[in-house]
């Protein structure tokens, strides 16, 4: 919500502290202020306002009333203490054919000028992103967003003289709103409709009627100000893609009470700016707010926070409320005001009681250390099973958990490639293998070896699983990668004591890791772990890559090390990787045969680029004293 | 010869160093399924019935599963635990979970959540703020300092959203000295005790959920979570 300071400083008499301390002592007692802005003559905050909190927070009155007891400075003036007084006079037909309307009330202005608002008005609306209207309408505007209750101003001659009727919308029944859109209701919609001919005139709590709005001469006004249940507001403002500033209000569940504070106030501002003098009220109660107290111990406020508070300073966070309460002994009975139905259980007494004192006096206190009592047998015999992965050189991905087609499918999916949930990790190992085999090369890999261990579902629940791959550059070869494969299960057969056996598919298996922790034994300590080393993560490029090969005879066996760093030397900055991929001995010499792979994190390379690298290389590889071979 | 080893999945690597930091305050790790009954999701977690995150926009649904939801939230784990176990209960829960909304650099439909869950006699949100400190000065290494600040979430009374700052030199550069916001949590609501059939009269506890994902990005400097899901291993073998 968009809150002018210059708005909540009127109830400070101007002695609010400056914005950026304002909206700092409220983000650390109240709720976020996710920003400050500076406008001529005023600054902006926009308050997010907690949803437990929207009952009575989504207005300047209420911010101003928790900044007063956060700032304990008194406000001049809190419009919520005195209940208005509606004089009486020729009453407002009202019949409620709904449940849904907890409150009603209407009153008759005759004699209004309608016209443009006075500058004061203006600038308050247009400092919190509203377009000034006219007189009436901002007035309405002005008091929803001062006390948080929304009213409505319809033109009486279009209301006629039968008052309103409250009721459930027939089917197709239709209204163009003062937005110009044409709405199409259902029978769980709740409209406002003229008593006389059952004509609908506005959606409840959500938009006016364009036809029966105020125009230029309109000179009977009639104000209408309701309750509506938050839950059916909702459901018809989704319905109709519909969520306007009264909606949000009502949605939050703004009390029934507020009815009369709000129409007096709207009423009162239209007659202040607009003249004219009220006919009379009318008000039908269907539900009011049962006030019930609340209850709450100096102890458990003291062991919930983690603080030590006394009794008094207590008290003095209620007096700074304005609550009425009663202390017996160490227990506060508090009787939270009307507007504050938030307030239920000790628990939001004590959640005042800290954010009002203040978290910052919360001291960190460490739990004592107690023996860990079960170790997560899963985790732990999954651990084992990726130590024996890795150490046959596979590496560990996490890859979706939803599938383009499978079996059980979600009702409400992101996109029609992530309908179903996966019932194997295989599909998506073999996607894996299939992606990385271009870049092996870069990686300096023989082959692409992969595992992940996953959560797949099916009918019969869901399942924990592991998936093994492994694929050369160029594709699955059942001669190079099956061996590969067969040793890996190797490993984690010995890692874990059993013979682990599994049919692979095209170098591609799957095992049910869970069903075969649970048959093994359980398990008394975390192995101990290696402490973790820093990692600092560079994005790769994007660009292809290019690989070239080169061999060479060395007189020794002890080569390796000279000929790397004579290639990083000369093979300069585009070189990503050099990788030795064969080594032998014949006849006193050595053979090495590397792989050097170029890439550019910012274009693509051309082979001329490359040669003309290489030429360097092999130059420099033959100056050293190396035979290329 | 031995082939060169294989890397570890850095959101794994960041599971295990969570679960050694945390088992030294005797945290137990447990886990729960991620095909969630509505019921724990929500209803026993004290979301009220027409709660704007049930909408459908956030949760995903299963077909002809009228009971279930990919689980949005650690959290169900909390009742299901303490169903079956009464406190003094420590617990973290490491696990995946799923969220239906858009992704982006910074959102993932599924992403790993860490939850914790301290429940006993006197437990208050001085342990909260200890435990937090304790484990992130572990984690980021050297000094940590941690803030709350109020917010609300359904299941917890009062809820703190909690900021963290680095102060010790070893801190990563581009965290140190800034505070950052990191993670929701609060004093567990009675409702969600006595759901769960722990006497909120006698006990009390804190609980906290913060993801994964942001944990692992944070320390190795990664700028895109969806990086975690791709199974390529230009990200997984630079771990």
């Amino acid at each position: 919500m968009k809150v002018s300071y210059n708005w909540l400083n009127k109830y400070f008499d101007g002695k609010l502290p400056p914005p950026e301390a304002a909206a700092e002592a409220f983000t650390f007692h109240a709720w976020e202020i996710e920003d400050v802005e500076k406008i001529e003559g005023d600054t902006v905050l926009d308050v997010k306002v907690l949803p437990d909190k929207s009952m009575w927070g989504l207005s300047h009155r209420g911010i101003a009333k928790d900044l007063s007891v956060i700032l304990n400075l008194p406000l001049n003036n809190d419009p919520l203490t005195k209940a208005p007084a509606l004089e009486t006079g020729p009453t407002i037909n009202i019949t409620l054919d709904s449940d849904n309307c907890r409150r009603f009330a209407a009153a008759h202005i005759s004699g209004v000028k309608v016209g443009p608002s006075p500058e004061w008005l203006k600038t308050a609306l247009q400092a919190i992103g509203q377009r000034s209207i006219n007189n009436i309408v901002d007035a309405s505007n002005y008091v929803m967003f001062d006390l948080g209750q929304p009213s409505h101003a319809f033109d009486a001659k279009q209301v006629g003289a039968e008052g309103f009727k409250v009721r459930h919308a027939r089917v197709g029944e239709k209204l163009t709103g003062l937005d110009g859109i044409e709405y199409t209701f259902t029978n769980d919609d709740t409209i406002i409709a003229r008593n006389d001919n059952n004509e609908i005139l506005s959606v409840a709590g959500l938009k006016g009627g364009q036809h029966s709005g105020i125009s230029d001469d309109t000179s009977e006004v009639i104000v209408e100000v309701a309750n509506w249940n938050p839950i059916t507001t909702r459901k018809t403002g989704q319905r109709l893609k519909l969520r306007t500033d009264a909606s949000a209000r009502y949605e939050n569940g703004i009390v029934p009470e507020m009815v009369p504070y709000g129409l007096r106030a709207v009423v009162d501002l239209i007659i202040e700016i607009a003249g004219g003098e009220v006919k009379g009220f009318s008000e039908v109660t269907k539900g009011t707010t049962a006030t019930k107290t609340v209850s709450v111990t100096l102890s458990k406020i003291n062991s919930v926070l983690g603080v030590s508070l006394t009794t008094d300073a207590v008290s003095s966070i209620f007096d700074r409320f304005n609550w009425q309460y009663k202390t017996t002994g160490e227990e506060f009975e508090i009787t939270p005001p009307f507007e504050r139905t938030d307030l239920t259980i000790p628990e939001d007494v004590i959640e005042e009681v800290g954010r009002i004192y203040g978290y910052q006096h919360v001291t960190a206190v460490t739990p004592e250390t107690t023996p860990l009592t079960v170790i997560n047998k899963r985790f732990y015999y999954s651990e084992l099973v990726r130590d024996a992965l890795i150490s046959q050189g596979f590496s560990e991905i996490f890859t979706s958990s939803f599938r383009a087609k499978d079996e059980i499918k979600i009702a409400n999916a992101l996109a029609s490639d992530k309908g179903y949930l996966r019932s194997s990790l295989r599909e998506n190992v073999k996607d894996a293998l299939q992606k990385n085999a271009p870049n092996a090369d870069l990686l300096g890999l023989r082959q692409i070896c992969l595992f992940e261990i996953g959560t797949v579902f099916n009918s019969s629940g869901e399942h924990l699983m592991l998936s093994l791959g492994v694929q050369s550059p160029s594709g699955y070869k059942a001669k190079l990668d099956d061996p590969t494969l067969a040793a890996a299960l190797k490993s984690l057969g010995d890692a874990l004591q059993q013979t682990i056996e599994a049919e692979s598919e095209n170098g591609v298996l799957e095992i049910n890791l869970g069903a075969l922790i649970d048959q093994l034994p359980s398990v008394s300590n975390y192995q101990d772990r290696e402490k973790p080393h820093d990692v600092t993560y560079h994005p790769f490029s994007t660009y292809p890559a290019i690989a070239r090969d080169i061999a060479m005879w060395a007189d020794a066996n002890d080569k390796e090390d000279e000929i790397t760093s004579i290639l990083k030397e000369t093979s300069g900055p585009l070189c990503a990787r050099i990788t030795l991929f064969d080594r032998f001995e014949k006849d006193g010499r050595t053979s090495y045969a590397f792989r050097i792979v170029f890439q550019s994190n910012d274009r693509t390379l051309t082979d001329v680029e490359i040669n003309s690298i290489m030429d360097g290389v092999y130059k420099a590889i033959q100056e050293k004293g190396f035979e290329v071979r | 010869m031995n082939p060169k080893p294989g890397h570890k999945h850095p959101l794994t690597q960041i599971m295990a160093e969570v679960n050694s930091i945390f088992a030294e305050l005797g945290f137990v790790f447990v886990e729960g399924p991620e095909l969630e009954e509505i019921a724990y999701n929500f209803d026993l977690l004290n979301v009220p019935k027409d709660h704007p995150s049930r909408d459908m926009q956030d949760t995903f649904y299963i077909e002809d599963k009228p009971d279930n939801v990919l689980r949005t939230h650690t959290s169900p784990v909390q009742v299901r635990h303490m169903k079956d176990h009464q406190p003094p209960i420590r617990i973290i829960v490491p696990g995946k979970v799923f969220r239906n909304e858009a992704t982006d650099a910074t959102h993932e439909a599924q992403f790993y959540q860490l939850e914790g869950l301290m429940v006993d006699k006197d437990v208050s949100l001085g342990h909260l703020k200890g435990t937090l400190e304790f484990f992130f000065s572990r984690f980021f290494g050297g000094k940590t300092e941690v803030r709350l600040r109020p917010s609300f979430f359904p299941f917890v009374e009062p809820g703190v959203e909690v900021d963290m700052r680095l102060t010790g030199d070893d801190a990563p550069l581009k965290l140190r000295g800034r505070w950052i916001e990191i993670m929701g949590a609060g004093m567990v609501h009675p409702n969600v005790l006595r759901n769960a059939g722990i006497d909120p009269t006698v006990y009390q506890g804190f609980a906290f959920g913060m993801g994964m994902d942001r944990l692992a990005m944070m320390k190795y400097g990664v700028d895109d979570v969806r990086l975690f899901y791709t199974g390529d291993l230009r990200v997984v073998n630079q771990f």
